[in-house]
């Protein structure tokens, strides 16, 4: 039967899609998890830079110390904020974090050598992730970008009342009112590493529902949308270039890898298509969308959307015109 | 912790180590490559290893509650009901690769990705579709005239193949399934209706310069056509 058949091809899809990505979302969550446990809040507030394009510039070179991809960028981003990281900083690592990092750059360089790709890819993802961190750093108060489980020192999502049924036996004493940014400093190294592996596992559930269901749904439009038909717009100076970041966005494939699927694109579409489908991808897809709206305000989802859109596609058709094909 | 807290936690923990031992049951069947490149399957180990670390870190905690770690997020049942679609759809639809089912706009006549020295450098019987593909690309129809062809893929037919045409193809694969390209060769056999669209053949024959389809291609003279089980490794890694 036809719709049992495509039922089977979905699966295969998603799964796919889905035991790809989620390695890389579990090591984003225990990054995540050893940040909330190990890194104080006072470490991030007195070395983060003053200016706000010093925080930007910062945040965009921020992954080559925190190496995550674009599935783990999100719960790190977070966890940073509630340490304390300023707007900018954040949200210029979250944009160049999931290819600004040593794994990228080794798949991109494995795929394309140190040509004019790697190195446009370089300076797109720069361009945009600190020009759209400026743009969102000029909201002064954070509350009116982040949400409230993101906001330094923010409450956790549980209630006051949940506390007094806790029975805590450490020698550590928990700061009980609804500051939920306690540092653990009195924690022995094993309650430590335990309380990161916690809160890694509840990371992972918080934000494996929006891979799950991003990944569902590029699954779905692979599955139902003919990919001849998309193919064959890949030649126009600009179509192609726009038609590249509408599949990186659905297809929602791991920065660590979309190069390789890059390569399947590079006898047929443009060079400027290429590149912005490399710097695009990593930014936003479908499942960081749904993962972002658990980060930031409504309007912000939107602004993270839109400005690396247009941004990119600018920048691809511009090499497009400046390369002459 | 109250009982729906308790609750809670087990199903969580039931989630994770369910999620290590499907990925570890992929690793085992060999069914893992249905769904992702055999160079990325060590995304799988580490993948499994992480879900066991974190289903026995929630474990010595529920059992030992002087570790207790308080739930930082508050994970309720429709968090877990989403966390549980994975594991319901490998429970419920068998393991099964891309096959003709899943071409909904043709089969490439071109080749995907770009061949190195070692591709190019094959004997045409080593050669599969994918590497014959390249070479297609590198010269003229005629220059192939008379070479041999060995290879395997699913038998795959448009309304505009006359009857005794067909492509015999694969799905390449770059990471995962999400980048799958169905690419194939031209073939022809007059004994192509024994066998079953969508099956996996072992084609061989020689190559003659032909219209195909309206196109001068390379097409294979089939001289033998075995039906063959589906490979271990179903697609074909640029």
């Amino acid at each position: 039967m036809d719709f049992i058949l495509t039922i089977e091809v979905f699966a295969t899809r998603f799964l796919g899609i889905f035991i790809e990505a989620v390695p890389f979302l579990l090591l984003g969550s225990l990054t995540s998890g050893l940040i909330e446990s190990f890194v104080k809040s006072d470490d991030v507030l007195r070395l983060m830079p003053r200016s706000r394009l010093g925080a930007a510039l910062g945040g965009a070179f921020l992954g080559l110390l925190f190496p995550v991809c674009e599935c783990g960028v999100v719960p790190v981003t977070r966890r940073l904020f509630r340490k304390g990281l300023p707007l900018s900083m954040g949200v210029a690592f979250l944009l160049a974090a999931p290819f600004m990092n040593p794994i990228v750059f080794a798949s991109t360089y494995i795929a394309f050598g140190l040509g004019p790709i790697f190195i446009g890819r370089i300076v797109i993802t720069l361009v945009v992730a600190v020009t759209v961190a400026l743009v969102i750093g000029m909201f002064t108060k954070p509350d009116s970008v982040l949400k409230p489980i993101a906001l330094a020192g923010g409450p956790a999502k549980h209630s006051h009342d949940d506390h007094h049924h806790h029975h805590h036996d450490h020698d550590h004493d928990h700061d009980h009112d609804h500051d939920h940014d306690h540092d653990h400093e009195f924690a022995s190294l094993r309650d430590k590493l335990l309380y990161a592996v916690g809160t890694a596992s509840d990371e992972f559930f918080e934000m494996g529902r929006f891979l799950i269901i991003g990944s569902a749904l590029a699954a779905l439009m692979q599955t139902l949308v003919p990919q001849e038909s998309l193919l064959a717009l890949g030649t126009g100076n600009v179509l192609s270039v726009l038609f590249m970041q509408v599949l990186a966005y659905i297809l929602s494939v791991c920065s660590t890898v979309d190069s390789f699927l890059a390569l399947a694109f590079v006898n047929t579409f443009t060079t400027g298509a290429i590149v912005s489908f490399l710097s695009f991808g990593p930014m936003v897809d479908i499942k960081s969308t749904l993962m972002f709206t658990g980060v930031f305000r409504r309007r912000i989802v939107l602004y993270l959307i839109l400005l690396p859109f247009v941004m990119n596609l600018l920048a691809g058709v511009f090499i497009n015109l400046a390369i002459g094909y | 912790m109250s009982a729906r807290d308790s609750r809670i936690t087990w199903a969580k923990l039931l989630i994770l180590l369910g999620m290590g031992i499907y990925l570890t049951q992929l690793i085992i069947s060999g069914n893992l490559t249905n769904y992702i490149n055999q160079r990325f399957a060590w995304l799988a180990y580490v993948g499994a290893g992480i879900f066991f670390a974190l289903a026995l870190a929630s474990l010595l905690q529920r059992i030992m509650p002087s570790l207790h770690g308080h739930q930082h997020y508050r994970i309720g049942w429709d968090i877990l009901l989403i966390a549980a679609f994975p594991l319901a759809l490998a429970l419920l639809i068998p393991s099964r690769s891309l096959g003709i089912e899943a071409i909904n706009g043709g089969v490439s006549l071109r080749p995907v990705g770009v061949g190195n020295a070692a591709t190019f450098a094959r004997s045409p019987l080593d050669r599969n579709i994918l590497d014959w593909l390249r070479e297609f690309s590198r010269a003229t129809p005629a220059e192939f005239n008379d070479l041999p062809v060995d290879v395997i893929g699913f038998v795959y037919r448009e309304p505009v193949h006359a009857a005794d045409e067909f492509l015999v193809s694969r799905f390449t694969m770059s990471c995962c399934v999400a980048d799958a390209f169905p690419i194939g060769m031209p073939a022809r056999a007059d004994f192509i209706d024994e066998v079953a669209v969508g099956s996996w053949v072992r084609v061989q024959g020689r190559l003659t310069a032909a219209n195909f389809a309206g196109e001068p291609l390379p097409v294979i003279t089939v001289e033998s056509l075995e039906p063959v089980d589906e490979p271990e490794q179903p697609y074909l890694y640029p």
